[in-house]
């Protein structure tokens, strides 16, 4: 994997030459932030929820280690095989024995952000088993080879007509089909006979029960009951950290969910597996792949509180106007620019200043987290670790020294002044030329106030350099 | 033993805060408890379910046949209908894939969502929930608990089944272009009786 | 009650009748005002790059200018949720944190402290469209937020519907960034300019004359797209507008 820093500006340049996409891509995504809020005004008690959905997931997190090991226990006892992996290899390897031992070459599943972030499919396929997505947004951009570009509607960047064409290619479909029904159609019977043929399914899990070993997938399509339940072989892949102590729980995450995500109040279909079916085998994979890790790091690791519902992303004004595959990541999005820092530092280091900083992200969080602030706290330590390129570091150093000397920083606005044709460098310290490019600058003034102060009241005060509060 | 989960166990307890700091909240029943039949339907029909209702003294096999026409297979779980195909057929996950109309019921619905439980007790086989054309779920309406709180504090289903799955509606997809189809995957409509 | 201003660099430079607006505003309701002519920034461009410990002198000169006074009031909400909340590149001295406690966005200021109830000079005969900055909305909390559901409130529209003949009007999206964003505005220039154009547009359809804002750096942002793709709207600070400006 290449090291080289993301270049989430260009990408986003990129992304908004398009204007029919981009609006698109913007009002839906709005829409469903929409949605959210109609959700929210609808419950009295949403508040409260986040607040118990946050306090239970950072109990849980404190106590991941009995609460694995309690899931663990209860899943075997149900005759699930419990699988753990330290890393992504380790993941693939693992799924990779487990078809082998059933000689099961044609594998379904359902969306899984974990198995991205382990790059599953490549591997699976060059031990030739063949791997189809079931989840309609999630086998168009496998059909694309793309990256999801949303963790919740992954192909939200596309259109009807892009859909079409890609389909066109593997499904022998008309290119020039506009009505998303009838896509959606070609897909249901394309994927039909593959599901009754499989002899392996797939899926991730939105929560694991610690006190009955039961996970929880939530889906709207039933793609993912599809894959668990039509081949006799169920292989889930989940991230340690989607820990919930007990059933009850449940209660407030799926109440949350849904809602956050699209602005519907559940998921069409929300699947609780606590065992394998008759005749069937059932396996789960705890994936870490960085997880213990980022429970170190202080500032960060209420980051594994994360539910994966996208809100962030929907209600993000530069996520909207750049797209997903912008970010160059797994995880797109303010979570995204927070999370992919953890796994490389370099590559993603860029991530944490694609946000404004406005603070929206942190608002719809349902389980509270503080994105916004973690991305402020990012900046830092990517500084401190020598992140930040190198002229752009230097002229934070520049700017910071004259903004310490009062005499040089006036001395600073009268040489600008002088020139104001042209941005005053000094503000915004210099590489300052893109300001320009979709901008006016701002208009030149006959005296700042610093001098129009000198000249309409500095005579009332003595002039002394001020002292400090005793 | 297993290496991968011991170092993932020790690096979790090296690395997490201090338990003492996040002391598990007592659970909690929010929101609104009201357990009636009409929220049910009003949830239900959000998600894009529908109730049938039975007009004039229509037996269920007659209801179904009006609401579903062009069924050719209709398999029924419940003595309530009879179905074209005795469930009996139904051997293996696959088997399903014929059905037009499936027929089940629901231990218990939730009003807050309009959603219905089946779980391996209800179905001959698990994908016989989704493999069929459209689903017609039966239901007490003395069976609808008032939330998701109240739902999994007071269901013993979701300790005890091994496959446990809440429809809320049929399948559905908005992943083209955010225009919302029902009848994604799974089954294209689902209805509700009240029996 | 001695009250230091604070006026930020961009102000200084590019909007100076927004601070001449805020001192005599301030001297209108009877306070006593003081500007230190040696200050130069709070250290906020700094600090939200990760350059932290470059915002050191910075913050350390702002102390030293503003110690002595028991409130600190600026036209600005970024800088003020710089110094509350991320001021923290100097040792937390008594000092530097009795400038941090005592440090006041202008319109929390009026509505707050002051709690100014008739504005008896000000009139505004124009359709305008209040635009919230990131800092004052979601940090200094100066209004609700849309994302969170809670009662409507807005300390701006508090003060503003004090004034004569001011109408107003609310864009769809009335808490969106307008895509300042500081260094953000440079580095990720194409979607910084394209939220501003957004943003803008989103008043003007809405029938504003005017943007108001308490921060003058989203309007310079705003103002330059504005201009740059057409759209004929005018910015101006609240305080100009709060001071009476007859415009």
């Amino acid at each position: 994997m290449s090291n080289k820093p993301v270049n989430h500006a260009r990408a986003a340049e990129h992304f908004l030459e398009d204007a029919p996409h981009l609006q698109f891509h913007d009002e839906r995504l709005w829409d469903m932030r929409q949605k959210r809020d109609a959700q929210m005004h609808i419950l009295p008690e949403w508040q409260e929820l986040r607040e118990e959905a946050s306090r239970i997931k950072e109990h849980t997190l404190s106590r991941l280690p009995e609460y694995l090991e309690q899931f663990e226990a209860n899943a075997k006892k149900n005759g699930i095989h419990v699988h753990w992996a330290r890393d992504g290899a380790e993941h693939n390897r693992i799924v990779g024995e487990i078809l082998k031992a059933h000689n099961a070459r044609n594998l379904i599943k359902s969306k899984s952000m974990v198995t991205e972030e382990c790059d599953m499919r490549p591997y699976l396929a060059k031990q030739g088993v063949s791997v189809t997505e079931t989840d309609l947004g999630e086998r168009i951009q496998q059909l694309d080879d793309q990256l999801p570009s949303h963790i919740v509607v992954p192909a939200v960047h596309k259109l009807t007509s892009d859909v079409a064409k890609i389909f066109a290619k593997d499904y022998h479909t008309d290119p020039n089909i506009r009505d998303p029904h009838l896509l959606a159609e070609a897909q249901r019977q394309a994927a039909r006979p593959v599901i009754l043929h499989a002899d392996a399914g797939m899926t991730g899990g939105n929560f694991v029960v610690a006190e009955t070993g039961t996970f929880v997938v939530c889906t709207n399509e039933g793609n993912a009951d599809l894959s668990a339940t039509v081949p006799n072989l169920h292989i889930a892949t989940i991230g340690i950290e989607r820990l919930v102590p007990r059933m009850a729980d449940l209660g407030v995450f799926i109440r949350l969910l849904s809602r956050s995500a699209l602005g519907s109040p559940i998921t069409q279909y929300t699947t609780h597996f606590r065992g394998p079916q008759k005749g069937g085998e059932m396996h789960v994979v705890l994936v870490d792949n960085g997880r213990s890790a980022r429970l170190g790091m202080e500032d960060f690791w209420t980051s594994l509180k994360c539910i994966r519902c996208g809100a962030c992303m929907n209600t993000c004004p530069v996520y909207r106007r750049s797209g997903g595959l912008s970010y160059g990541a797994v995880y797109s999005g303010p979570i995204g620019a927070i999370i992919d820092p953890t796994f490389n530092e370099r590559k993603y280091s860029t991530l944490p200043y694609a946000s404004t900083l406005n603070g929206s992200c942190t608002n719809v969080c349902p389980v509270k987290i503080n994105i916004h602030e973690q991305l402020y706290k990012w900046r830092r330590v990517l500084v401190q670790h020598h992140e930040m390129p190198f002229v752009k570091r230097e002229i934070m150093h520049m700017a910071g020294k004259l903004m310490g000397q009062p005499k040089l920083y006036r001395a600073a606005i009268k040489a600008t002044e002088v020139s104001l044709g042209t941005m005053p460098r000094f503000v915004l310290y210099n590489w300052l030329n893109p300001w320009g490019k979709h901008r006016e600058n701002p208009h030149p003034v006959k005296q700042t106030f610093n001098d129009w102060y000198r000249r309409n009241r500095e005579k009332a005060r003595p002039a002394a350099a001020p002292e400090t509060k005793k | 033993m297993n290496p991968a989960r011991d170092e993932i166990l020790q690096a979790l307890r090296n690395n997490r805060p201090t338990p003492e700091n996040h002391p598990l909240p007592p659970v909690r029943t929010l929101g609104d408890l009201d357990a009636s039949r009409e929220r049910f339907i009003a949830s239900l029909k959000i998600l894009g379910g529908d109730v049938l209702e039975p007009v004039e003294g229509e037996t269920l096999d007659q209801a179904i046949a009006r609401r579903h026409p062009d069924a050719k297979v209709i398999c029924s779980n419940v003595p309530e209908a009879r179905g074209t195909l005795p469930v009996e057929k139904v051997k293996t996950p696959q088997d399903a894939a014929t059905i037009d109309v499936t027929v089940v019921r629901a231990p218990f619905g939730i009003a807050e969502m309009g959603s219905i439980f089946l779980s391996e007790s209800q179905l001959p086989i698990n994908s016989f929930a989704h493999l069929g054309q459209h689903i017609v779920v039966l239901l007490s309406p003395d069976s609808i608990t008032a939330n998701m709180h109240t739902a999994y504090q007071e269901r013993p289903e979701f300790r005890s089944a091994n496959y446990g799955v809440l429809m809320s509606g049929p399948s559905a997809t908005a992943d083209i272009q955010g225009v919302l189809i029902r009848g994604a995957q799974g089954v294209r409509s689902l209805s509700v009786w009240f029996a | 009650m001695k009250i230091g201003l604070f006026i930020p660099c961009y102000i200084d430079a590019f909007y100076p009748e927004a601070g001449i607006a805020t001192l005599e505003l301030l001297e209108k309701l009877g306070q006593d005002v003081e500007y230190p002519l040696d200050q130069t920034c709070c250290g906020q461009p700094m600090g939200n790059s990760g350059c932290n410990s470059d915002a050191a002198a910075a913050e350390a000169l702002f102390v030293r200018n503003f110690a002595k006074y028991d409130k600190i009031v600026m036209p600005s909400g970024s800088c003020t949720h710089h110094v509350r909340d991320n001021f923290d590149a100097i040792p937390q001295t008594d000092e530097v944190r009795h400038v941090r406690e005592n440090t006041y966005e202008l319109v929390e200021f009026l509505h707050d402290i002051l709690k100014v109830d008739a504005f008896p000079w000000a009139e505004f005969n124009h359709t305008v469209g209040l635009h919230n900055s990131c800092g004052t909305l979601r940090a200094l909390r100066t209004a609700s937020m849309s994302e969170l559901g809670e009662k409507p409130f807005s300390k701006p529209m508090d003060l503003l519907s004090k004034v004569r003949g001011i109408r107003f009007v609310t864009p769809k999206r009335p808490d969106e960034c307008c895509g300042f964003g500081g260094t953000f505005s440079v580095t990720e220039e194409a979607v910084s300019a394209k939220m501003g154009v957004d943003k803008v547009r989103d008043h003007y359809q809405a029938g504003a004359d005017y943007i108001v804002s308490a921060d003058s750096s989203c309007m310079m942002h705003q103002q330059g797209c504005a201009e740059r793709a057409g759209v004929p709207i005018r910015f101006i600070h609240i305080a100009q507008i709060l001071n009476g400006a007859a415009q």
